[in-house]
This record gives C-alpha cells, sequence and structure tokens, in this order.
C-alpha cells in the first residue's frame, strides 16, 4: 500500500484499520489520519443539531387480535388451538383485513405498499437463501423456480391481495430487487410499477403474474428476461 | 392475554424503540431534508408509518435501520409531493436557516453550511457514517448500493468539505 492508496482508504472511511505497515513507517500519513480523525470530530460536532421535544402523533387504534401471524411463539395456547383460531378468523375477516386495514386502490399499489413493510429484505447481500427455506416459500405445488433466476438473497411468504405468495429478493446489478410471484393473481395487461425510489413491472403470467422491481437505476430487463425464463406455475 | 393487554403491550414496545431512536430519526430527516420543519414533519408521518408497520419489525435490535428506512422513505414522498427545488444558501427559509444557526461557534456553523451544500448524493452517507454510526456496507444496504460507491460517495464528500473549509 502507498500513501496515495492508504489515504484514500482512511478519507473515505477514518475507521479504516487496513495499512497498518504502511503507517507505522511512514509519518505524513499518520498526520493526515490525525488530520482526518480531527475533521470527522468536527463534521460529527456539526451534525449533532438540536433536536426538539418528541411530539407524538395521533396513534390509531390497531387491533392486535388481528395480528395473529406475529404472536409470540411462547404464548401458552396449544397449537391446534392457535391454528384453530387463525383459521377462524381468517375465514371471518378475510386474510387482506388481518394484514391491514389500508384498503389498496389497486394491485400496483399495495405491492409497493408490500416494499415498505419489509424493508430489511431490501439488503444488498451475497449469502443465497438455503435451498430448504426457498422450498419451503416457494413449494412445488405452486411453482418451480430454476437455477438461472440469479441470486436469491430472501425469500418469505406474505400476504397480496388476502393471499398467501411467495416474496423473494434477487441481486440486481444495482441492488436487491423484489419479486413477487403471484400465481393466483390474473392481471388483464401488463402494468409498470412506480415508487419513490423504485421501478418495476407487474406481469401477467399464465393464470397468475409476477412482479419485479428494483431501484430506478436498476436495469429490470434482463431480470425480467431471466426470471420468466426460470420460473414455472405449477398448475 | 386480552386485546387489551395487547394493545397496551404493542404501545409500549413502540414507545421504547420511538424513544431510543427520536433523536436519530430528527437529526436524518433534518440532514436528509436540511429543513428542521419538513424534518418534524416527515418524522411525524414516518412515527404513524412505523406504528402501523410495528407487527412487521420481527427483531427489536433490527428497529434503528428499520425507522431510518422509513425516515427515508418518507422524506423522498415529501419531496415527491412538495417537488421542492434546489436550496439556494443565500435565500433560505426560517426553518432552513435555523439548522445552520444553531450555536455561536463559528467553525461548527461554517462546517455546518458546508455540509447544507453539499449533493444529497454525497451528504446522506456522511451523515449515516458519521451521526449514525453505519458501516459502509450498511449504507450500502440501506441507500441501495455497491460497498464501492459508497466508499467513493464519502471520500468525495471529505473532499469537497476540505475544500469548503479552506476557502
Amino acid at each position: 500500500m502507498n500513501c496515495e492508496e492508504y489515504r484514500e482508504a482512511i478519507t473515505a472511511d477514518p475507521s479504516y484499520d487496513g495499512g497498518a505497515a504502511h503507517l507505522s513507517d511512514c509519518a505524513a500519513c499518520q498526520a493526515y489520519r490525525r488530520e482526518i480523525l480531527a475533521f470527522d470530530k468536527t463534521i460529527a460536532g456539526a451534525l449533532t443539531i438540536e433536536v426538539p421535544p418528541l411530539k407524538m402523533p395521533a396513534l390509531p387504534e390497531i387491533e392486535t387480535h388481528k395480528v395473529v401471524t406475529l404472536k409470540p411463539r411462547s404464548r401458552i395456547v396449544s397449537t391446534w388451538l392457535a391454528v384453530a383460531a387463525t383459521v377462524t378468523i381468517a375465514a371471518v375477516v378475510g386474510f387482506r383485513m388481518l394484514a391491514t386495514d389500508i384498503v389498496y386502490e389497486s394491485l400496483e399499489d399495495e405491492i409497493l405498499a408490500h416494499l415498505d413493510h419489509e424493508p430489511a429484505a431490501l439488503v444488498v447481500s451475497d449469502k443465497p437463501v438455503s435451498d430448504r427455506r426457498l422450498n419451503r416459500v416457494v413449494p412445488a405445488s405452486i411453482a418451480t423456480v430454476g437455477h438461472g433466476a440469479g441470486l436469491i438473497t430472501y425469500a418469505q411468504t406474505c400476504v397480496i391481495n388476502g393471499k398467501d405468495i411467495p416474496h423473494l429478493v434477487i441481486q440486481g446489478e444495482r441492488g436487491p430487487v423484489t419479486v413477487l410471484l403471484m400465481p393466483d393473481e390474473k392481471i388483464d395487461a401488463a402494468a409498470d410499477l412506480k415508487g419513490e425510489h423504485t421501478r418495476g413491472v407487474l406481469l401477467p403470467v399464465g393464470e397468475g403474474s409476477i412482479a419485479i422491481i428494483g431501484n430506478r437505476e436498476e436495469s429490470i430487463a434482463p431480470i425480467t428476461s431471466s426470471i420468466l425464463k426460470s420460473v414455472a406455475w405449477e398448475t | 392475554m386480552s386485546s387489551t393487554t395487547d394493545a397496551a403491550a404493542r404501545r409500549t414496545r413502540f414507545d421504547d424503540l420511538v424513544g431510543g431512536y427520536y433523536a436519530d430519526m430528527f437529526r436524518y430527516a433534518a440532514w436528509l431534508s436540511r429543513d428542521r420543519a419538513v424534518a418534524e414533519d416527515v418524522v411525524q408521518e414516518s412515527l404513524l408509518r412505523a406504528w402501523k408497520s410495528l407487527d412487521s419489525l420481527r427483531d427489536d435490535a433490527a428497529a434503528k435501520h428499520w425507522l431510518l428506512t422509513i425516515v427515508r422513505r418518507e422524506n423522498a414522498r415529501y419531496f415527491e409531493r412538495k417537488r421542492l427545488e434546489t436550496v439556494d444558501i443565500d435565500n433560505l427559509t426560517g426553518a432552513q436557516s435555523a439548522l445552520l444557526a444553531e450555536e455561536p461557534d463559528h467553525q461548527a456553523e461554517h462546517m455546518r453550511e458546508a455540509i447544507f451544500e453539499l449533493e444529497d448524493d454525497y451528504r446522506e452517507p456522511l451523515v449515516l457514517q458519521v451521526l449514525m454510526g453505519y458501516s459502509t456496507n450498511e449504507i450500502a444496504e440501506l441507500m441501495g448500493l455497491r460497498q464501492g460507491a459508497v466508499l467513493t460517495r464519502l471520500h468525495r464528500a471529505r473532499h469537497k468539505l476540505k475544500e469548503s473549509m479552506d476557502k
């Protein structure tokens, strides 16, 4: 490592602890490091603005008994009783009402809103989900997902329009790309999906549809192509 | 457990989470929007959204990242609605000026002005790194960028600040 490389690294990240061998032999870089650390203290001081007292907004009442899917596991209720309660409630009020009180104007709106509900899914990662998890979220009875789909780093069963659907995240060129497989959500025509920082497509596929959404800089077309080649409904 | 108790427990959980991260939420919103009044609006909307979707947060240890992600999206929504233009530092509103003139410390004020003038793409990762203690990897995750892009932006941000401070 030379002076230029070291200074570039520590300017980008003052906590950088590489280049120890270079640093120990270079007085100029030692001085530069001290300067950067002092500079960052000034930045931190400037950023630490005064915070006004917390004013909690009027929070709407949430019907907690409807949030059955996320009850703590430690509850002293037998599994069968819990399942029975879930099925009963679901039959009465419908899965759509279970998930949220919000009624969306369109499937597109619900899909975009769904991305906000699971921000933890949208992370850059090089760690694929296990085959076991993928098979559990996308059972053969729903669809098969081939290896050409891309690097799948997240798989979760979610509810869209009252139906359980597989929610996958694939790593794109510019970040994570959300893929929602909706085998029972038949639509007449493709639609564009446009969020604040996202864009994508909702495509009719057989008797269902697939939504593919990435950040605005992502090139969706190649991902769409590989998804369409890799996913097959089991119908 | 009755639904009343469930509701109370849910509210307690929410208050605990928000109490721990409210200052981070406000400062992040303030530096994203560069406007204290806008930041207050964004945080209010973020709190509402967080309250409604609290049950999607499965691990409270991830609450800070979750809340800041909501603030980031609410800020984007706010500006999409308002379609605000680039801020001219010589023609600021009272709320914008209030962000800069916090204390009679010339160096801090000069630095705050320099940060204020940074482009959004440079200012945001800097705030996340210096103020929120995020690693470059975590910033990349939140902003949907490659880590290399984050490092480049942070490097340029500090260079621009140094140039401004040396003027």
